[in-house]
């Protein structure tokens, strides 16, 4: 593990199998995952987008450890590597209980600030529940560090006493950071926690997230649909394509000279505000995503590729680096080529 | 961006100081609103508390005899008739006894409770002529075929009723949920044996089950409870166990396994009390079944011993004197008032905790 990581996803992979029959045996599996390696960097904000299906939030909670509560059949592989105040501990295979006092490092926010909130407990009780875990302050610095936390998420300390269902679903989300960061983490996994809200709300929560992450010297894997919203957050990006990473590079470089026809294609599709900008040709896909159960052969993206060849049937693509800090895994692109579009959109 | 300049305030912070409310309180302020529903649980809330005041106010023992110059009270304590001078074997009659005192024109009293009969004494020796006796103005209900006054027997009954069905309802409860808890929370293997497990036990015949016990022993209020709610919790475990099942996979126990919490504080602390609303909505209803299966249990003899006064037992007397028109329809006026009160309390419940708000059938 390198000095400045703080997670190293070495070769993750996550299957669900699927039961059938008479016996209800193993008849199929879907690959959510395939053979994913990230790094976070101290500090750092790692995007990760691609579309819905892709494998996102199944590698955000295979890393944090709950994807065998939800689905206690699930098949992971790989290893993740978290750095901890005594060393560097593999939390793959860990069971729920040793995973337990490695939790306080690593926190999550979750997409829904409707149902990731318990209902039944005042927000003081919420926020508190981690300290309650992994510290022994007493009731009173509790519901001191409470007050502090909820002063920091911008909502006001005496709001604690209320209960979920008196706020609205931006106040939710702030609620829902201001638990995560109960422990002081160093990573946080935040899922989709802006798709949600409404764009005004989707702002302010961000800017909140970026403030709270240099406050807190916070490590984020930001886990989003929206590649804006990506852009505007991440030092890097990662795009997925059916549980596969297609690439890897700095922020503003994926997001603006994308290598991969698939970052090339999906970037095409980023609505544009500046009208100047809306000659730019779209690149569309044909057919829709093949299904995770039954890949296709070599490069999984090779079936809607505008420049896929025969050849990439026969093998699996790596990443491999294309300019200073940016991977693809194609061979057939180099840096700052930009596919021809087969379709004109106009 | 045009982001960036959007400050990071929060979008509208809430000013007001007033007292904020939980969901459970939010509920029962709802329960407070449906009047029919609320004033039927205070009804039968104070009619229960008074129940156990009935030895107070439905006693043939008087409350406070004053007998040359000395107090007793007999209520708590037993004299015999020898006591206060009376010419008869055994217990004092003190509805006789006060007669007495005031033939004699001294300065002897008795304090008799407001209805000064019990429910397991025979009045044949006030009350001449072949039981069952018709009402009359010191007999509310009549008497039944062995001369015990009915309105006492009713009234005491209330309590045995209520009390069982609570008793019943409370074990059945718990053990239904804990198993639900059990078999929804850890799923799999244990899900689908126990599941199986369950499915074998509800097809035992239960009326079958009561009759071939009540042959071997004679059953109590302990063993009436015990073999009811064996019979009672299956239904239970399917509700908790759905809900379980529902919740288990909602993001905010994501969230608390996340945050680390045991296995026992997910279940107690955050799924359960978000999993009780289809159970509590049913819980006056399981109270009705339950008073419904003692007085059916009591008609056809299987139920509480015979002394105990049980409403079933007396509609079994009703239908065996079916002319004698008040053992047909106090006992059934009374199960009918209760059984409505507890199905209004049940009504308002319901829509109270119901979800959706403005989806009620109107």
């Amino acid at each position: 593990m390198k000095d400045e990581n703080v997670l190293e996803i070495k070769n993750l992979k996550v299957s669900f199998p699927i039961h059938g029959g008479l016996f209800l045996r193993k008849v199929a599996e879907v690959k959510a995952v395939d053979d994913v390696s990230l790094e976070l960097k101290k500090g750092e904000t790692l995007g990760l987008v691609g579309e819905s299906g892709c494998g996102k939030s199944t590698i955000g909670k295979a890393v944090i450890n709950i994807q065998r509560f939800t689905s206690p059949d699930v098949q992971i592989e790989g290893e993740v590597w978290l750095k901890t105040d005594t060393g560097e501990v593999n939390i793959t295979n860990l069971t729920n209980k040793e995973m337990r006092k490695y939790r306080g490092m690593i926190q999550m926010i979750f997409q829904d600030p409707y149902s990731s909130l318990n209902a039944r407990l005042s927000v003081g009780q919420i926020i508190e529940e981690p300290l309650l875990y992994h510290t022994d302050m007493k009731k009173q610095e509790r519901s001191e560090k409470v007050a502090w936390l909820l002063e920091k998420v911008g909502l006001q300390p005496e709001q604690s006493k209320r209960y979920p269902h008196e706020f609205s679903g931006g106040q939710r989300q702030r609620i829902g950071i201001a638990r995560a960061l109960a422990t002081n983490p160093k990573v946080i996994i935040a899922d989709e926690p802006v798709s949600a809200l409404d764009v005004s709300i989707q702002a302010q929560v961000i800017n909140l997230l970026q403030d709270l992450q240099q406050e807190f010297d916070l490590s984020i894997i930001f886990i989003a649909h929206d590649l804006s919203v990506v852009e505007h957050i991440s030092s890097r990006i990662t795009v997925m394509y059916l549980g596969k990473i297609v690439e890897v590079g700095i922020g503003e470089e994926v997001y603006h000279n994308p290598i991969h026809p698939y970052s090339q294609a999906l970037l095409s599709a980023v609505p544009l505000p500046n009208p100047k900008f809306r000659d730019k040709k779209r690149i569309i896909l044909t057919g829709d995503v093949p299904t995770p159960i039954n890949k296709p052969s070599g490069c999984v993206f090779r079936t809607r590729c505008p420049i896929a060849r025969p050849e990439c049937a026969t093998f699996i693509p790596v990443l491999e680096e294309k300019s200073n800090g940016s991977f693809a895994a194609c061979p057939f692109v180099n840096a700052g080529e930009h596919i021809e579009s087969t379709i004109n959109v106009n | 961006m045009a982001e960036k300049e959007l400050t990071s305030k929060p979008e509208n912070t809430n000013e007001s100081k007033e007292i904020s409310t939980s969901v459970l309180m939010k509920r029962w302020k709802k329960f407070k609103t449906l009047k029919r529903g609320y004033y039927s649980f205070l009804v039968i809330l104070f009619f229960y508390l008074l129940s156990f005041a009935f030895p107070l106010l439905i006693n043939k023992d008087a409350l406070i005899v004053h007998y040359e110059g000395e107090y007793y009270f007999p209520v708590f304590q037993f004299y015999d008739a020898k006591t206060f001078g009376q010419d008869r074997p055994g217990e004092t009659n003190y509805r006789i006894l006060k007669q007495e005192f005031s033939n004699q024109d001294g300065d002897n009293w008795v304090l008799m409770p407001l209805y000064p009969y019990s429910p397991n004494e025979n009045l044949l020796e006030e009350i001449p002529g072949i039981p069952p006796h018709p009402p009359t103005m010191q007999n509310f209900a009549g008497t039944d075929d062995r001369g015990r006054d009915v309105f006492a027997r009713l009234m005491y009954g209330f309590n045995i009723s209520i009390s069982f069905a609570l008793v019943v309802t409370m074990f059945s409860y718990i053990l239904g949920v804990v198993i639900g808890a059990i078999l929804g929370f850890f799923g799999g293997k244990i899900d689908i044996f126990g599941q199986r497990l369950i499915e074998i036990w509800s097809t035992l015949p239960f009326l079958y089950v009561i009759i071939i016990i009540s042959s071997l022993v004679q059953p109590n209020f302990i063993l009436l409870t015990v073999i009811l709610t064996l019979f009672g919790w299956i239904g239970i475990t399917y509700y908790i166990r759905g809900e379980f099942y529902r919740e288990k996979a909602r993001e905010y126990v994501s969230a608390a396994v996340s945050m680390g919490a045991k296995n026992r504080t997910i279940i107690l602390k955050h799924i359960l009390p978000n999993s009780l609303v289809p159970i509590i909505s049913f819980a006056p209803f399981a109270i009705v079944g339950n008073i419904s299966s003692l007085v059916a249990l009591d008609f056809l003899g299987f139920g509480l011993p015979p002394p105990t006064p049980s409403w079933g037992q007396l509609m079994d007397q009703g239908l065996q004197n079916i002319n004698n028109w008040w053992l047909v329809t106090f006992p059934l006026i009374a199960l009918f008032l209760t059984l409505l009160c507890i199905v209004f309390i049940g009504e308002a419940i319901r829509e109270a905790f119901d979800p959706k708000v403005y989806s009620r059938l109107r």
